[in-house]
This record gives structure tokens, sequence and C-alpha cells, in this order.
């Protein structure tokens, strides 16, 4: 017998097999191979695999398909699921080598037909089993990373010539805009009204053009933005400010305001017109959500991003370090929250659920464009106790653009 | 004691616009109003018209507008005419957060009330 040196370390090999002659024989096997495996574990049933596979972690698993409670592809099928990392080499009967190659095509890396191998052929097929899944798994990993990449840009892509043609759009449409809106006013002016629908009527056209033009201002404002206009701002100062130029709606709409978390100047380097442009927009969402009567809650805090804070996940993927320092503004609502599918939604730009209102879809997506500019992160999320909670996190100290 | 009129020059290229404009600027009873949809003959009109001052457009065909004003500044007789852009290339919040001034010139936004225009026309022909 020939020892082979392996180039991997040796391999830890779960046998899932209920007949123990097959049992016996497969281990006798691995064992002459000393420098081959170094931990084994055997399991009768799916079960029992199942069992073991939360507890250890193999690099391969010698699968006998007909378990006495799965069979044939079923049992392939749930142990990929559970081990997802894992290579797996099948082994089957004398008679069923099709079968041996179907499971290549559902993601067996190779087969084996009993009493037709050596200990040989079995040890060299568990290491070369391991390796092709290690590039398998690589490869996929780059194709999903390359999938990705192509998809952001598609869609930086996209919304650059969207851009681009509104904001030629917009510029097109603000000079007829000012023509309609210095005629409706010339004609309110000087036109003795002879009949008050007249005035009703101007008045309409004039609230239409106003409409038409905030809507191209949006629009603008979502194209144009590059630049901010950073300095050191105090964010409940800002948030104040804010609460103050939304007082009309909040009032009118009867909706009580409980502040909480931080007080006093809680410092941060923003463009203080942009960020107010996004409170301001999330506290008019948070209006429209409960219609009349309700409670906007806004708190301030300050953390370091730890595994043992809030929505560490979310930050490190935002590209957020462990150890950064962060203010979090969370805003909640008492409205009936976001459905779960348009969570994600809410940022895409022309995305409203109020389009009857009037409602252009463009709000998220700038408050989306200016958190992104300012290195901070905004998401939506809905309280166990109801109603949706909007949270914006600011860098303390802004990382390099 | 009748007040004289304050001479006002409109140089842009929409003609329905300037006629929207002038209308109104004529029914306050306290303008004169010239309009030139040209931008090459703007020199020509601003010589002859003597205003007060211009409302200039940006972006016209074939001479722009900071070209008609630098034109303009050439002129003995124009040089001290205050001139003001109207244009839709900026937004008022971009105006606004510029003090109304940018690069020592006025600007007002296409649309802009008109309550806002007088305003500005007022501040401009008291200093």
């Amino acid at each position: 017998m020939t020892e082979i040196t392996f180039i991997r370390d040796p391999l830890q090999v779960l046998i899932i097999e209920d007949n123990p002659v097959d049992q016996k024989v497969l281990l006798s096997m691995l064992k002459e191979f000393p420098r081959s495996v170094s931990h084994i574990e055997t399991a009768a049933t799916l079960l029992q695999a199942q069992a073991l596979l939360a507890q250890f972690q193999f690099d391969v698993a010698i699968v006998d398909l007909n378990l006495t409670d799965s069979s044939g592809e079923k049992t392939l099928e749930t142990i990929t699921r559970l081990a997802p990392a894992m290579a797996i080499v099948v082994s089957t009967g004398a008679y069923e080598d099709d079968l041996g190659l179907r499971t290549l095509s559902k993601g067996a890396q190779d087969f084996l037909v009993k009493s037709r191998y050596t200990a040989y052929v079995l040890n060299k097929a568990l290491h070369y089993s391991v390796e092709r899944k290690r590039l398998e798994v690589s490869l996929q990993k780059a194709y999903d990373d390359l999938k990705d990449t192509q998809e952001s840009l598609v869609k930086a892509e996209k919304m650059r010539v969207v851009g681009a043609l509104a904001s030629g759009v917009a510029h097109e449409v603000k000079n007829p805009l000012a023509t309609i809106m210095y005629g409706v006013t010339y004609l309110k002016e000087n036109l003795t009204p002879v009949d008050e629908k007249v005035d009703v009527v101007l008045t309409t056209i004039h609230e239409a053009t106003e409409r038409a033009n905030n809507i191209i201002m949006d629009l603008l404002d979502f194209s144009s933005m590059s630049k901010l206009n950073k300095s050191l701002t105090d964010m409940n100062a800002l948030i104040g400010k804010a609460l103050q130029l939304s007082q009309h709606e909040l009032e009118s709409h009867h909706i009580k305001i409980e502040r909480s978390g931080l007080e006093g100047p809680v410092n941060l380097i923003i463009d203080s017109n942009r960020i107010e442009q996004v409170l301001i927009n999330i506290f008019l969402n948070a209006v429209h959500a409960m219609r009349s009567a309700g409670v906007l809650t806004i708190d301030v805090s300050q953390f370091k991003v730890a595994p043992t804070a809030v929505l560490y996940s979310k930050l490190k993927s935002s590209g957020f370090s462990l150890g950064d320092s962060v203010v979090m503004v969370s805003i909640g609502d008492t409205g009936k929250g976001i459905p779960h599918e348009q969570l994600n939604k809410v940022f895409e730009p022309f995305f409203t659920t109020r389009r009857a209102q009037g409602g252009v879809g463009l709000g998220l997506a700038v408050a989306k464009n200016i958190m992104d500019l300012h290195g901070g992160l905004i998401f939506f999320d809905n309280k166990p106790e109801g109603g949706a909670l909007v949270r914006i996190v600011f860098p303390m100290n802004p990382r390099m653009l | 004691m009748k007040t004289q009129k304050r001479k006002v020059l409109i140089v842009d290229d929409e003609r329905g616009f300037t006629n929207m404009l002038s209308l109104n600027l004529e029914s306050t009873g306290k303008y004169e109003v010239r309009v030139e949809n040209s931008s090459e003959r703007a020199v020509e009109a601003a010589v002859q018209f003597q205003p007060d001052i211009i409302l200039l457009d940006v972006v016209m065909p074939n001479i722009e507008g900071p070209d008609v004003a630098a034109a303009m500044k050439q002129v003995r007789e124009l040089k001290q005419v205050p001139i003001v852009f109207l244009t839709a290339t900026i937004t008022k919040d971009e105006v606004d957060s510029q003090d109304g001034l940018i690069g020592g010139h006025f600007f007002v936004a296409k649309p802009s009330p008109i309550s806002y225009l007088y305003e500005i026309i007022e501040r401009i022909l008291s200093s």
C-alpha cells in the first residue's frame, strides 16, 4: 500500500450510511490513509446527519442516498441545503450508475459505486471533491460579487441618465411654467370677476402651476445633487428648526411630538440645509402615515459601532468600521407602518404610495442621496408595537469621500 | 405729484414669457417696458431705450445672457445700468443661498412669484 501526501490538511468526514456493513467498509478504508482524514462521524439516518451537521463542520460527506427516513435526490437536496459549503460524494449501489451521474448535476462533487472502489480511490475522491467544492464556492462568490457590481453599475448609469434627462426637461419646462404663472397673476390682478367661478378657476390654475413647479424642483434637486456645503451644526437645534418648519402640518393633523435622548448640543459636520430637508421629509411622511392624530417620536443617541450595539450588521455593511462613533436620530410614528415588501422600495425614485395625492416619489430618494453623500445611513423599519421607525445615522468624524 | 415711470428693458427669447411679464409690469403703472426677444439686438435696444434696469435671460440662442451683459458694460451709456439675470437654469433656493447675488450679479430664478421680482427691482432702483 502506498501512502500518498495530500495537499490539504486531513479532512473532517461525515459518513451517512444506513447499512452497517457498508459503514464498516468505509471506516476501514479511510483508516488505511491516516493522513487523509482527521475526524470521522457516522450517521445511519438523515435525522442523525442533521444533528451532526448542526454540531460539527465537515469538509466532506459520503452519502448513501437511500436511507430509512429519506431517499434518492431528496436526501442530496436536504444535505446541500443544510451544509452548502460541504463537499458531497454519493455512494450508490452496484447498478445505479445513472443515479450517480445524475447527482453530479444536482450538487454532488463525485460518486462511487459500492464494491467497485479501493481505499486509494475513495481517499483520492474525497480530497478531489473537497478541492472541487472549494473552487465551486469561490467561483460562485466571484460570480455573485460580479453580479452585484454589475447591478450597481447599471443602477448608477440609469440614475445618471435619468438625472440628465430630468434636469434637461426641467429647465425646458420652467420657461412655459413661468409664462403661465405670470399670465394667471395678471388675470387675477386685472380681471373684474363677473363670476366668482372665474376666480376659482384662476386660483386652481395658479395652484396647479405651483405644484408642477415643486415637482420640477424635486427632480432638479434629485438629479443635481453632488456636493455638500458642510459646517458644524447642532443636530438638536436642527431638529427643532425642522419641526418648526413642519409646524403647520403637524398641528393641523393633531400630531403630538415626543423627544428623547441626548440633550444640549450634538455637534456634527453636515450640510444643515440638506439635512433639514431630510428631516422635514421624514416628518411629513410620518404625518401622512398618521393622517389625523398620532405621536411623532424623535430620539437622538450617540454610540460606538460594536457587535453588541444596535444595527451592527447594517452599519458594517454600509461602510462603518468597528469603533466608529456615530449619531443616530430615530423618528417613529403611530401610523400603520410599512408593508414588509416595500421597506427597501421606499428609496427608489418615483416610488410613491400617494400618487393620487400628487406624490412624485422623489422625497426619500433625495433623502437617501443626501445621507449617502454624508457617508451616513437611512433606513426604515417597523416598530414591534406598530408604526414606522426611520433611522438616520451620521459618522461623528466624517470619512473622506 | 406724479412720479416718473421707471424704464425696464426685458431681453428674453421666450415670447410668451416676455408678453406676460411686460403686461404685469405695465399694469402696476410704475414701469415703462420694452421687450427685446433677440439677444443680438439687445445692446442696440438698450442704447435706444436708455433703461433704468435690464432684465436679462441667460440661455438664449446665438448670444447668451452673460455675453450680452459683458457687451453692455463696454458701452459708456449702459455701464451703470443694473442688470438682473432671469433664468431657469438655477433654482430659487440656489439664489437665496447666495443672497440673490451670483458673481456680483443679481439673479432671479424662473419661475419666481411676480411679487418677488417687483421687490428685487424696487430694491435695486432705490439703491
